[in-house]
């Protein structure tokens, strides 16, 4: 055997190194953890503190001396915003993943759209802000105010490129044996698409769309110049609306304990809604026969 | 589990904690501030006033605005105001997405020229002291400081506790070693203007350097968001010096100088020598008062006024009818009832001379040319 | 048999053909989902017009090459020089990327190659977790936690190794340094996820051959499966990068917000994000000022877009491409 192909005996310093490589990626991995678990640590132990049943049914007071209250009108809001912008995004990003994949696996134009939704995932959030601040709260639409609206469309912009990107790939892993034989079967195709594609993909679509829900509901930039803040609990998404995150960034930076308190509360809160969002998500997976 | 189930979970939770919200929706009012008993004799037009008020503005009177809109809530009147800083108050309140704006300098003339959709009126309606705060273990309030040294601490000259210039005016008081970190402001703020003049006035190096205005370059320090902010940032860290409006250093228990005043006397932030500063201000035609660095022997130099500041014709300028009555019952509000309010805060209610103007200047408000009623 | 045809014609027309309603289903439909699909490319062309258009009252008054690199951030004076936000954006980035893309890369590793096979699965969902928290959480935590309980290691670090360069000073509280940390920890998701996808592209057949050659799993790893991923693992840290540069809330929080260009990691500093979002309200009716928030929002956009083409560019080559390395790396310690 030529010595220089062959690899020498198993030398100590071999065996050390590999030893030593392989705890050291060990570790890493556990570093990359610690994080994870000091914020789940903190979060409980700080926000739990803040729990209670007055908690989740009373809107911030907006007192300066006394009790501050508590964050209904920020969980309320949060969920009428998000489901705005789910309801938006969602059926969009559906569209837009069934045309790239019944319609357009090939060809410029569906490349273009499949480039540029690409680009879109990577846009900073505050952008979109800015966008439709400009756009709709500057531009006067529906009289020229922050509303719960605007903090939708907002969101339904992150949410979009998510929804379709996550689509299409589950779109994809339907059988195309399924397609040909309901349309040898004489189906017309929209009838195949909306009949049989649609149905088997759609617990991955759902779980897809699920985990774009969940990052829409964490996010602050988008709200902090379309729906502002308020302390009333409202159902008009025409008026400004609180939401959850938007809550938190305001309280962190005060002097106030309860309100620091209220944050942390506020904080494990959202982070649950998350949770649930995507465990939900991850159980709808388990359905998908794809 | 039938993946049916998720926008079905969904719906229910949707519809679920709507139908909670709304039977809850009543108890907002229980949790209505002890300071309601205050607001039940109010002025006629409060049983006919519903409407929401957009205002945004200075963070040193956010706790007014925010303790006087829990006031009225239950007269029906909804206050949604938030601390953005003056700067960015006057910016909103001129682009039309707020009714009206919370600022402590008087508007300036380039201001004025910002605001196109109708001619501003501005109402002084309290004054409050601009705490020098800062946080050093073993130290109590009180500790002598003058114009120069604060100067001289935000240029980044005094770097330490214990340096001569401080010692020099405090020779009993036992200073540590620690080092000064200094806080201002990162946002247009009205606080940061009134400070500045202050410091202005009795340093050259500060004139001539990054001077007076809402928004300077800072020579050196941490900057925070809103009196708020700053406070936070006070409290949170060990050996920091930070300038916040008082009832923020009293709400958690900060420990803050004395001052010198023009007239050579060390003051402290208290209702008397905060109200001293109004005594004898001249008040210009457009109610643009100024009480930095009043003279008389018992007043606190870095006295703030603030103004409530919205359209003589608020309808003229786009604002519905039933707002523009809000507005008005507001800004009585404020200058009336509220003043007690603004004891209760720490700040100072404004004198009688001046309430008289402002209450002709609120009188004048209209609707498309026609009075309020 | 005889065939019994069928009566295949009803209203002159074969039973197997559909109703001219019918038949206009399957254009529309087709029709509306390419709407839908221009609506996106539609949605990006106007974002970018819009942007420009209302960046160009700040960039005429300033100059593009003057805002980009003067180093002179004062809006009251009317003077947009975004050189000390641009450098914030950039140090806080490059420190996340220096802490965070080697523990990403160690821990796809380890998942990929090292990690038992049941504890495979739990590992890769509690990495995933950390994309779970939103950034305001990240921010809260930052400032009440990260910050007071490293400011004594940051305070021995800046003192003991001053010598080094940016590194001494005064440690105040918010700094470079805990932003870089904080989006080291937000871009550990996406980087790992990324590089696990690439290493488990490496083909099978050169993993065994270096192990059957005798190589202990270390070399296989630094043999066969770095040397095949290193392209698409550039691409996810350069996906990393797009997001660290991008991040506004849980580094504003952290960061201090000082339009100045610290000379140490523990100085304050801003980033293009953090000063939209803190400057829109008051830029609410000055449009020299919002123009120069929209310029901004540009150059942000600009950067996030050809970051983010130039990595999906490398990680869709290297999952693509499936030819071995041109060269296999002589193992230390080989007889001569």
């Amino acid at each position: 055997m030529s010595a220089t192909t062959a690899l020498a005996p198993l030398t100590g310093r071999r065996k050390a190194t590999d030893k030593a490589m392989r705890g050291l990626l060990a570790a890493a991995t556990l570093v990359a953890l610690v994080p994870l678990v000091l914020v789940i640590y903190y979060l409980l132990k700080k926000g739990l503190g803040a729990w209670s049943w007055d908690f989740f049914t009373t809107d911030p007071t907006g007192n300066f001396l006394g009790d501050q209250g508590g964050i209904k009108s920020a969980l309320l809001g949060t969920i009428e915003m998000v489901l705005l912008a789910s309801l938006i995004a969602i059926p969009i990003g559906w569209g837009v993943g069934l045309y790239l994949v019944e319609y357009g696996r090939k060809g410029r134009f569906a490349a273009t759209v499949r480039y540029f939704v690409d680009v879109m995932t990577g846009v900073p959030s505050i952008v979109f802000g800015l966008f439709i601040y400009v756009t709709l709260v500057l531009g006067g639409w529906g009289g020229s105010s922050f509303a719960g609206w605007k903090g939708s469309i907002a969101l339904a912009l992150l949410m979009l490129p998510v929804v379709t990107r996550s689509a299409e790939v589950v779109l994809l892993l339907v059988p195309d044996g399924l397609r040909e034989a309901a349309l040898a079967l004489g189906t017309p195709r929209w009838r195949v698409t909306m009949k049989v594609v649609l149905p088997t993909a759609l617990p991955g679509l759902i779980t897809g769309s699920l985990l774009a829900v969940a990052r829409a509901a964490g996010e602050t930039a988008p709200l902090l110049f379309t729906a502002t803040i308020v302390n009333a609990t409202t159902f008009n998404l025409g008026d400004r609306m609180n939401s959850l995150p938007v809550q938190i960034y305001t309280d962190v930076g005060s002097p106030n304990d309860q309100l620091v308190q209220r944050a942390w509360g506020a904080a494990l809160t959202l982070v649950c809604l998350i949770l649930l969002t995507t465990l939900v998500a991850r159980l709808a997976s388990r359905r998908s026969r794809l | 589990m039938n993946p049916r189930i998720v926008p079905a979970t969904l719906a229910a939770l949707a519809l679920a904690s709507g139908a909670a919200a709304c039977g809850s929706s009543n108890d907002d009012n229980s949790s209505a501030s002890t300071g309601s008993a205050a607001a039940s004799t109010g002025s006629d037009s409060g049983s006919g006033v519903k409407a929401t008020l957009n205002g945004a503005g200075s963070t040193f009177a956010a706790p007014i605005y925010q303790q006087v809109g829990a006031d009225l809530k239950s007269q029906g009147l909804t206050i949604n105001y938030q601390g953005v800083g003056s700067g960015a108050g006057v910016s909103q309140f001129a682009a039309g997405t707020v009714d009206f704006a919370g600022s402590d300098p008087a508007l300036s003339d380039d201001d004025r020229a910002t605001i196109k959709k109708g001619d501003a009126v501005q109402i002084p309606f309290a004054l409050g002291a601009i705490t020098a705060s800062y946080n050093l273990s073993g130290v109590k309030s009180g500790l002598k400081l003058d114009g120069e040294t604060l100067a001289n601490i935000y240029l980044g000259k005094v770097k330490a506790w214990n340096d001569p210039a401080i010692k020099a005016l405090n020779p009993d008081v036992d200073l540590p070693s620690t080092k000064i970190t200094v806080v201002h402001r990162s946002d247009s703020s009205g606080t940061t203007k009134g400070f500045t003049q202050f410091l202005a006035n009795y340093s050259t190096a500060w004139k001539n350097g990054p001077g007076v205005d809402k928004d300077i370059k800072w020579p050196t320090g941490t900057g925070a968001k809103g009196n708020d902010g700053v406070a936070a940032a006070v409290k949170q860290t060990d050996g920091a010096i930070g300038y916040v409006e008082q009832a923020y250093a009293l709400q958690n228990g900060f420990t803050f100088a004395d001052v010198k005043n023009k007239a050579g006397k060390f003051v402290a932030p208290t209702l008397e020598s905060t109200s001293a500063a109004a005594e004898g201000i001249e008040v210009p035609e457009d109610l643009g008062v100024s009480t930095i660095d009043a003279p008389g022997d018992g007043a606190y130099p870095i006295v703030s006024q603030t103004f409530a500041i919205t359209y003589k014709d608020a309808c003229k300028a786009g604002i519905s009818a039933d707002k523009a009555k809000g507005l008005k019952f507001f800004f009585n509000y404020l200058v009336n009832e509220g003043q007690d309010t603004i004891k209760k805060l720490s700040y100072a209610p404004i004198p009688d001379s001046l309430k008289a103007k402002d209450q002709a200047a609120i009188d004048a408000m209209q609707c498309n040319g026609a009075a309020i009623s | 048999m005889a065939a019994t045809t069928p009566d295949v014609r009803r209203d002159g027309r074969s039973i197997l053909e559909r109703s001219p309603s019918a038949r206009r289903a399957d254009p529309l439909f087709r029709a509306t989902l390419i709407a839908l699909a221009a609506l996106i490319l539609a949605l990006i062309a106007f974002f970018f017009v819009y942007l420009i258009n209302k960046a160009q009252p700040a960039l005429s008054h300033q100059g593009v090459l003057s805002f980009l690199f003067t180093n002179d951030w004062n809006p009251s004076k009317q003077i947009f020089g975004a050189w000390p936000l641009v450098a914030g954006t950039l140090i806080s980035a490059a420190i996340a990327l220096v802490i965070g893309v080697p523990i990403a890369v160690a821990t796809a590793l380890f998942i990929t190659e090292l990690a038992p096979r049941k504890v495979r699965s739990p590992l890769i969902v509690l990495v995933e977790l950390l994309a779970a928290v939103p950034s305001v959480v990240y921010g809260l935590w930052g400032i009440f936690v990260l910050i007071p309980k490293l400011k004594p290691a940051e305070q021995w670090f800046a003192d003991s190794f001053d010598f080094l360069p940016f590194v001494g000073g005064h440690v105040a509280g918010p700094n470079y340094f805990i932003a870089g940390l904080i989006l080291a920890i937000m871009i550990l998701p996406i980087v790992s996820a990324i590089s696990r996808e690439v290493i488990s592209t490496v083909p099978p057949d050169l993993k065994e051959a270096s192990l059957a050659l005798g190589a202990t799993r270390w070399e296989m790893i630094r043999m066969a499966v770095l040397p095949y991923s290193r392209s698409g693992i550039t691409g996810a840290a350069m996906l990393g990068l797009g997001r660290a540069i991008g991040e506004t809330i849980a580094v504003t929080l952290v960061i201090g917000n000082s339009p100045t260009i610290g000379k140490q990691i523990f100085d304050q500093g801003y980033t293009l994000a953090a000063v939209i979002a803190n400057e829109f309200g008051e830029a609410a009716n000055d449009k020299l000022h919002a123009g120069a928030l929209f310029a901004a929002g540009l150059v942000l956009f600009v950067l996030t877009l050809l970051i983010n083409a130039a990595a999906r560019g490398l990680v869709r080559r290297a999952e693509r491409s499936s030819r071995p390395p041109t060269k296999v790396k002589a193992v230390p310690g080989a007889g001569a």
